[in-house]
This record gives structure tokens, sequence and C-alpha cells, in this order.
């Protein structure tokens, strides 16, 4: 019994090293500015800098990047719950057989790669012509598909945890109106499933760049490979940034969903 | 005395929300969604098929026949080798995490901070976990440095972080964590009354998971597998990032003869690839769901 759980820990530690480690490598070549060839004990301490960070995040592009990003991950997120929050609380309060067939659909973009995804998208959109993809908001219905599993999967759990349809019948037979249901009954139990789907989609956006790259918009991923042979060390900082904000956005959600007695929901599907 | 809530005539289908679902059929309250998948799914889908079944320019084969023969065929098999690799060895360390999170449930905190933390990693992917990987193992890495002082040279060992080696360990990087999470639940599901039975009729561990652990295990490691598959053969910018653009990825492949249709008139080649692709997808991810349902039967 001992020995077995002393291979456990092996295990686990072997692990957490490799998770942990390259956030390390990532971080030092961000912040210190001595070229590795020159590491040693007498230089680890040395010139640790937060400046390529700043100077990045100042930088005319990365501002540009960084603000079409968060203006297409809101917009993705809005239309997400606009989209699903009616077709999800139909399907649990009034035809819960028509439950299957969302959650099919829903699990459909996953088998189309993305980049399967936009070259179809560029064969198919060219009937409307150009004016549709020169935009960078055509992203956005894509970027709701891309999200699709994750975002019904987490509206679709924290629905299915209650009976909701119980609850509904019975807020009605006491005679409350439909609009005082929805916002007594319906929105106060989506909750967790609001804010885990939004979660989920704002990050999904914030780090795709298969899709933006090929239709040639500049978003923070594609501002990420276009500037990592220019300033290497702030391009990386910027990354880490991005690994830092999503990572904090998980355990936010993590928190969330527990505390509510849900199970974490997406990325498993 | 009469209790009676709500008669026949009250029934819910009937109590219209806002008047707006009134006298509605399902399938129109249901159609701004289906439209939704079709015009912004299913039409691009349809559009590859279509542009991947006509023929090359000077070819009268479909460009999906051409795509299954010569170098266009090696890219999609390399990509497979990747995914299948990626995919065995996530599947085989994942698994011996959950194991070992289980067995070690005495520490509280412990299985709280690995689930957590597998839902980040396995979620990060794209450019940022590329520049993690390349800060580490690349020609001016971290760790590339601390092992050539104790005496390992990685490049003299013909590894590099673009090539096929240095992809499938970046891959594990999120391979692991997703498997981890797949199985935590199965392995939860192993029972500590089975283990008590199995050692009270003289089973050695060893035997205990040779007959009843792994056995019960499989549908899940096999789903698992799957999942891990399509997760790592549908991934494209962690590798268009580690080798700037020149993998052999089928996925990053598929970028270059879109842009060169111009000169080369192959453009319908990249269609085909990428049908190819949402070919394998749906085998990997119907086997998935197939055998997730298969698991989940008997846990409950």
């Amino acid at each position: 019994m001992i020995r077995r759980n002393f291979w456990s820990k092996v295990i686990l530690v072997i692990v957490a090293a490799f998770y942990v480690l390259p956030m390390i490598a990532m971080a030092r070549f961000s912040f210190q500015r001595v070229p590795v060839i020159k590491l040693g004990w007498s230089t680890l301490g040395k010139n640790w800098t937060a400046d390529s960070l700043i100077d990045a995040v100042t930088s005319e592009r990365f501002l540009q990047a960084g603000w079409l990003s968060i203006r297409l991950a809101l917009l993705s997120v809005v239309l997400s719950l606009v989209i699903l929050i009616p077709t999800t609380v139909y399907v649990h309060v009034m035809k819960k057989s028509a439950r299957s067939y969302v959650e099919f659909l829903s699990i459909l973009p996953y088998v189309v790669p993305p980049i399967a995804l936009v070259v179809g998208i560029s064969g198919a959109m060219k009937v409307l012509g150009t004016w549709f993809l020169a935009s960078p908001f055509s992203l956005v219905p894509f970027y709701v598909i891309i999200s699709l599993p994750f975002t019904f999967r987490s509206l679709d759990t924290s629905l299915g945890a209650i009976d909701l349809k119980t609850l509904v019948e019975a807020s009605r037979s006491l005679g409350a109106s439909w609009m005082r249901t929805t916002r007594m009954v319906i929105l106060p139990n989506l909750k967790v499933g609001i804010i885990n789907a939004s979660f989920l989609s704002f990050a999904t956006v914030l780090g795709e760049f298969t899709i933006a790259s090929l239709l040639l918009k500049f978003t923070l991923p594609a501002y990420l490979a276009e500037s990592q042979g220019s300033n290497p060390q702030g391009t990386f900082s910027v990354g880490l940034l991005l690994l830092v904000v999503s990572s904090l956005m998980f355990a936010l959600m993590n928190r969330l969903s527990k505390r509510k007695g849900h199970a974490l929901t997406g990325l498993t599907l | 005395m009469n209790l009676t809530v709500r008669s026949e005539r009250d029934s819910l289908a009937e109590r219209v929300p806002f008047g707006v679902f009134k006298h509605m059929r399902s399938w129109v309250v249901l159609a701004p969604f289906t439209l939704f998948v079709a015009v912004f799914l299913l039409w691009p889908t349809f559009s590859v098929f279509r542009s991947a079944l006509q023929p090359v320019e000077g070819s009268s084969k479909p460009a999906m026949l051409e795509a299954i023969s010569g170098q266009y065929l090696d890219a999609i098999l390399y990509s497979v080798r990747l995914s299948a690799l990626t995919a065995g060895l996530g599947a085989v360390i994942g698994t011996l995490v959950a194991v070992s999170a289980v067995s070690l449930n005495q520490f509280k905190g412990l299985r709280n901070v690995l689930v957590g933390y597998s839902a980040v990693a396995a979620n990060l992917g794209g450019i940022p976990l590329a520049f993690a990987f390349v800060a580490s193992l690349g020609m001016q890495g971290l760790y590339t440095k601390l092992l050539s002082v104790i005496g390992i040279n990685l490049s003299d060992l013909g590894f590099k972080i673009s090539d096929f080696s240095g992809i499938v360990i970046v891959y594990l990087y999120f391979q692991i964590p997703l498997m981890t999470l797949v199985m935590l639940p199965a392995v939860d599901g192993l029972k500590v009354t089975l283990k008590e039975a199995a050692a009270s009729v003289g089973a050695t561990p060893r035997q205990y998971w040779r007959s009843i652990g792994i056995p019960l295990l499989s549908p899940s490691l096999l789903g698992g597998f799957l999942l891990l598959f399509a997760n790592a053969f549908s991934a494209y910018a962690t590798a268009y990032a580690l080798s700037a653009g020149g993998s052999n990825l089928v996925s990053v492949q598929i970028r270059f003869y879109l842009q060169g249709n111009t000169i080369t008139g192959k453009s319908n080649l990249g269609y085909a690839l990428a049908a190819w692709m949402i070919v394998v997808m749906v085998l990997a991810m119907s086997g998935y769901l197939g055998l997730r349902r298969r698991s989940e039967r008997w846990r409950k």
C-alpha cells in the first residue's frame, strides 16, 4: 500500500514539473535580459526587468490587436448567449425531446477542425461578395460556432442539475407571470451556466489563431505570430500574460461552479 | 377539498411565455439556432466537400482521390502518426495521473489543484504554448542549456522543437491533462468494494488491475484515446508557431495549398485535405461518443 502511494507521488511530482517548468522558462525569457548562453550562478539575479512587457503592451500594434480581440470576444459572448439561452431554456422547459437534437448540432463544430472550417468559409462566403469577409467582425459568428460545444454544455448542465420544468410549473401555478418566472426562477438557475459559457467563449476567442490568421484579421494571436521575430522578449511576455489571464478565468470559473455544486464542464465535451 | 392547482387546460404547453411562443410549433422556436448552425457551419462544410470532389487542373480524378496519393497522403499520414502517438502517450500518462490522484485522496487539496490546473492546461495550446516550449527546449532554451551542462546535448540526439519529436512533447502538455479530466470520473467509479472483494478472495493488486480494473476502465481509456487523437489532429496554431509555418502536418499544409492556388491551380487539393480531415474527425469523434455512452452506463 505504501509502495503504491510512493509511485503515485512520483508520478504526480513528475507531471507537475512538466506543467510548471515551461512556464518558468517562458517567464525567465520574458523578464530577464540575459541570453541563455551567459546564464550561470553569477548572472542568475541580474537584469530582471519588465521593460519588454511594458514596451510591447504600449505599442501601437499590440493595442490595435488587443482592442480588436476584446471587441470580438465580447460580441461572441453576447451572440452566443442570445442564440443559446432561449434555445436551451425552451428544450428544458417545454420540449425535452428536442434536447438531443440541439445537443447533436452543438457537438458538430467539434468534428470540423478550424483549419477545415476556414477553408470552407472562404469557399462558401465568396457568393456574398467581398464585403462580408472584409470586416473583422465577420469572425464573430464563426467564433460562436467553434465555442458552441462548450457554451451549450455549460448552459445545458446548469439547467440539467435542477428540475426546471417543475419549478416553472410551480411558479406559474402560484400565479407568477412569465416575465416574473423568467426573472425569479429561470435566470437565477441559469446564472452559473451563463458565467461559465461566457468565460469559455471569451477565452476561446482570445486564443483563436487559425481562422483569424487565414482570413488575415489582426487579433492578439496574430500579433504574437507577427512580432515574435522582431521583438521576441516582448512578444513572449505578452503570450505569458495571455496564459495568466485565461488561467485566472478558468480558476474563477472552477470556483464558481464548485460553490454552486456543478462540475466544471466544457473541455471534455 | 379541492386542491387541484392546475387543470389539464392549464398545462404548461398552453400557458405560453410572453405570448411569443404562442401557437408556435417547436421547429419555429428552434429555427434561429438551426439556421445559424446551417449557415455558419454546415454551409462551409458542404462547400469544402463540393470543391474536394472536383478535379484539380489537368486531371480527371476528384481532388479527394488525388489527395490520398503521394506527398499529399504523406501529409495526412504524418498527422495521423503524430496524433496517434500523442494520444497514446497522453492516454497512458493522463490515466496514471488520474489513478495516482484517486489513490492519494487523503490529501484534500490535491485533487482540487489537479482538476483546476488540468482544466487550464487542457485548454492551453495555440501560440503562447509554443512560445513556452521554445523558451524551454528550443535552441536557446533554458533546459536545453541545463541539460547540456550535465552532458546531454539535445541537438546531438536529433531533437528539435519544430520536428516530430518536439511537437509530440508540446502536444502532451494539453493531452495529458485532458485525459486526466476524462479518466477521473471513471477511476472514481472503480468502487472500493470491488478491490476489497478481489483482495478477500486472494487476488494480488496486479491480478486486480488485470482482471477487474483495466477491463472496467477500457471503454473510457479507448474513448479518451479517440478524443485525444481528434484533439491533436485538429490542432494547428501550436505546430504552425513551432515550425514557423513549415511543418509537414496536414493542417499546416492546407494553408500552403490555399495560398498557392493562383500559381499552381491546385487549390482544390487544399479542400480535399480539409475534407479528409473532417472524415477522420467524424470517425474518431463518433467512436468517442459511442464509447462514452457505454462507460457511463455501468457507472450508474
